[in-house]
């Protein structure tokens, strides 16, 4: 593991555990949000056959490089009637709240951040301060349009909670675990052992289990794309209707801090979904380090699966912000109280029986 | 309930239907033109920036008087009697020395109405648009071709040649010389 | 003193300041926002109990539910700023004594107690255990619970449909 390199190079447990907590912010988030934001801007310009950012570096890639630094020379306003101690610790909350999801995540065999026992339902517990920083930036901010999007955003968060907290439960369920390194342990091997193709038990349930796995998915892939509130889902910063929600009065580090704990999340859930579904950071197809004999390599190739699984799910989900529009406030609850919510309970009662028989 | 699983599956159905199309967007080759890098072709009648040929101006300020917004300003001198001005390239005799031909682009409207009186098609629309400037003062374009020395003198010399021809009509009568000697300027 | 000291030093101190504003403060917002704290430093402290699992729950049902929900009755009524809060003294007399036997019993139990002071090995995951006790040592009482929050739940829901 990560955390015993550290020890032994450092010598200090205390100092291993603070590098170990900062690794992934600084070789993960902050690369990973420069690169999303840029591919973001690109795929929607692919989509309306435009070309996106051309102008810093190839075809645009510094761009958010170039816009990060215009942000660090923004003036950092902060509104006359906006709470001031509650607006400045709301980015940071948010922040605090995305980041903390990832120190569950199994970024591979040797880089998870901490491998509790309890790594999904920390992801889980963890999203809660997001909600709490968010109400807290719509209420600090003073404005309505403000206040307007984080009680959508912050409704909207707890009533997606519900199906992903259920499709995570029949996940726990078959595999009977909850620690998301032993889950994608257990996806090892081929792709026909990740959870999505019924998982890594060969017999006749494994084959029953593939059509509610699909559905499983489908739902949480749903449910998560709300809680991060992307497009379609994004009522909360709808912009034609809420200017920008809760980060419409934010300006300068504070909303890039916003901005990042919005990357963030988006590939924090994407991760989930492919810690659940896809294997985590196992291969489709077998490793080169096998295939060499030279076993050094092989986290570094988890590692690269992990993020190319990630990013692909990102990906998907700026296809579909392109895709959709917008959903209405009554829509988005009908999506999930009335669609999403009993069918993942029907799934979940189904595997259930399908697990104990 | 048989309703209920053909709105979810036709939700389902629908939004893969919507991915296929921007997937294939995604590969469309993008309409974009990298304008500085790269421009469109104009027309050929496009009516960008005038210019104004000072060879054949013969300075009949009926563009001037064309212009719907007043950004031609013209003044001209006549020239002496003996002096060769030169010819238009139609052939006309120029008459007046153009001392000032300001056009200010700032107000300009690119309606091109003054092309037309042009008798010697002296001023045209070009194909240039790329013209900003930081000061509006810099959008005011100067066409007159003679240096301001040259400007200044022409004046002098016509007022010279009224006063002198003044001079003369009143020598031989000789009575209040002081009267005429403010020349009218043209 | 090691690291661990501090970290619980740092969670009980973060628990008792934010329970202090949470009572003094005259905003209910802060209030609100304190109790966040609040409710973090306990699962922090629950943490280093070892009871991964309570922490957890502390942190999803708390600060991912009824934090919200109490910011959201609170955003949702006007006046929010200028509402107020009586906190004067009154029935001084009942509430001293109220507050003496409470305290007389924490203190008993606190000297009473049997305080481990040896080094315990890293405390195990408790889910699995956790999950075993429920279903089979606990199954009535785990199943009445249960019905019990339903039975709350539906009374609620009918409760505001009137």
């Amino acid at each position: 593991m990560i955390y015993d390199f550290f020890l032994k190079i450092t010598g200090s447990n205390i100092l291993a555990s603070i590098i170990q907590s900062l690794l992934p912010l600084f070789i993960f988030i902050l690369p990973f949000a420069l690169f999303a934001v840029w591919l973001e801007r690109k795929v929607s310009a692919h989509m309306q056959d435009r070309l996106g950012p051309m102008r810093v570096g190839k075809h645009g890639w510094l761009q958010t490089v170039a816009d990060i630094l215009k942000l660090i020379q923004k003036e950092d306003i902060v509104p006359n009637d906006a709470d001031k101690p509650l607006f400045n610790i709301a980015p940071i909350l948010v922040f605090v709240g995305s980041y903390a999801v990832f120190a569950a995540i199994p970024f591979s065999g040797a880089f998870i951040g901490s491998n509790i026992d309890l790594g999904i339902i920390f992801i889980i517990a963890a999203s809660g301060f997001v909600v709490a920083g968010i109400l807290m930036a719509g209420w600090a901010s003073n404005n309505k349009y403000s206040l307007l999007g984080a009680m959508r955003s912050a409704a909207q968060i707890i009533s997606y909670e519900i199906p992903t907290v259920l499709v995570v439960l029949t996940i726990i369920m078959i595999t009977g675990t909850t620690n998301l390194a032993t889950l994608s342990e257990m996806q090892t091997g081929h792709f026909w052992n990740w959870m999505i193709f019924g998982g890594p038990n060969f017999g006749i349930a494994k084959f029953i289990f593939i059509p509610f796995m699909i559905i499983n998915f489908i739902i949480i892939y749903i449910s998560t794309l709300a809680e991060v509130n992307r497009t379609p889902f994004d009522i909360p910063e709808a912009e034609s209707e809420l200017v920008s929600g809760y980060h419409t009065e934010y300006s300068g580090m504070k909303f890039a801090m916003f901005f990042l704990a919005e990357y963030a999340n988006m590939f924090a859930v994407s991760a989930i979904v492919t810690a659940l579904f896809f294997g985590g950071y196992q291969s489709p197809i077998g490793y080169l380090g096998n295939l060499f004999g030279a076993h050094w390599l092989i986290p570094i190739e988890q590692f690269i699966w992990f993020t190319a699984k990630g990013i692909f799910f990102v990906f998907v989900q700026m296809w579909l912000r392109w895709t959709l529009p917008r959903l209405r406030v009554d829509q988005l609850m009908a999506a999930c109280w009335k669609y999403l919510i009993p069918i993942a309970f029907v799934n979940l009662i189904i595997i259930g029986l399908i697990t104990v028989l | 309930m048989k309703e209920y699983f053909k709105n979810a599956w036709s939700a389902l159905f629908t939004i893969f239907v919507g991915m296929k199309v921007t997937f294939k967007h995604l590969f469309v080759p993008a309409v974009t033109i990298q304008y500085p890098d790269v421009k469109l072709q104009l027309p050929e009648r496009e009516r960008n920036r005038l210019y104004v040929n000072m060879d054949d101006c013969i300075g009949c300020d009926q563009c001037a008087r064309a212009c719907p917004v007043d950004c031609i300003s013209i003044e001209t001198v006549k020239g002496l009697p003996g002096e060769d001005l030169g010819k238009t390239s139609n052939g006309k005799r120029k008459a007046l020395w153009v001392t000032k031909f300001d056009i200010d682009f700032a107000k300009c409207c690119y309606c091109q109405l003054c092309v037309f009186p042009c008798p010697t098609e002296c001023i045209y629309m070009t194909d240039v648009y790329e013209f900003s400037e930081f000061e509006r003062s810099n959008l005011i374009y100067d066409f007159v071709t003679l240096t301001p020395q040259e400007r200044e003198e022409k004046k002098i010399n016509y007022a010279k040649f009224e006063a002198e021809k003044a001079a003369a009509k009143l020598a031989p009568a000789a009575v209040k010389p002081a009267e005429s000697k403010e020349a009218p300027k043209p | 003193m090691n690291v661990y000291d501090i970290i619980f030093y740092l969670f009980a101190a973060i628990t008792i300041l934010s329970a202090f504003f949470v009572v003094t403060t005259r905003n209910i917002v802060y209030s609100a926002y304190y109790l966040l704290f609040t409710f973090f430093g306990v699962a922090g402290i629950y943490v280093l109990l070892g009871a991964d699992f309570i922490a957890m729950v502390q942190l999803i049902v708390y600060v991912g539910g009824i934090l919200i929900l109490l910011l959201f009755g609170v955003m949702l009524t006007n006046r929010i700023t200028s509402v107020e809060i009586r906190s004067g003294s009154i029935h001084v007399v009942p509430a001293t004594i109220g507050v003496a036997l409470f305290a007389g019993i924490l203190l008993a139990s606190m000297w009473n107690t049997e305080w481990k002071s040896v080094d315990t090995a890293a405390p195990a995951a408790t889910t699995q255990n956790l999950g075993f006790l429920l279903i089979h040592q606990y199954t009535l009482v785990f199943e009445l619970l249960g019905i019990l929050l339903l039975i709350a739940l539906i009374g609620a829901a009918s409760m505001a449909r009137k």
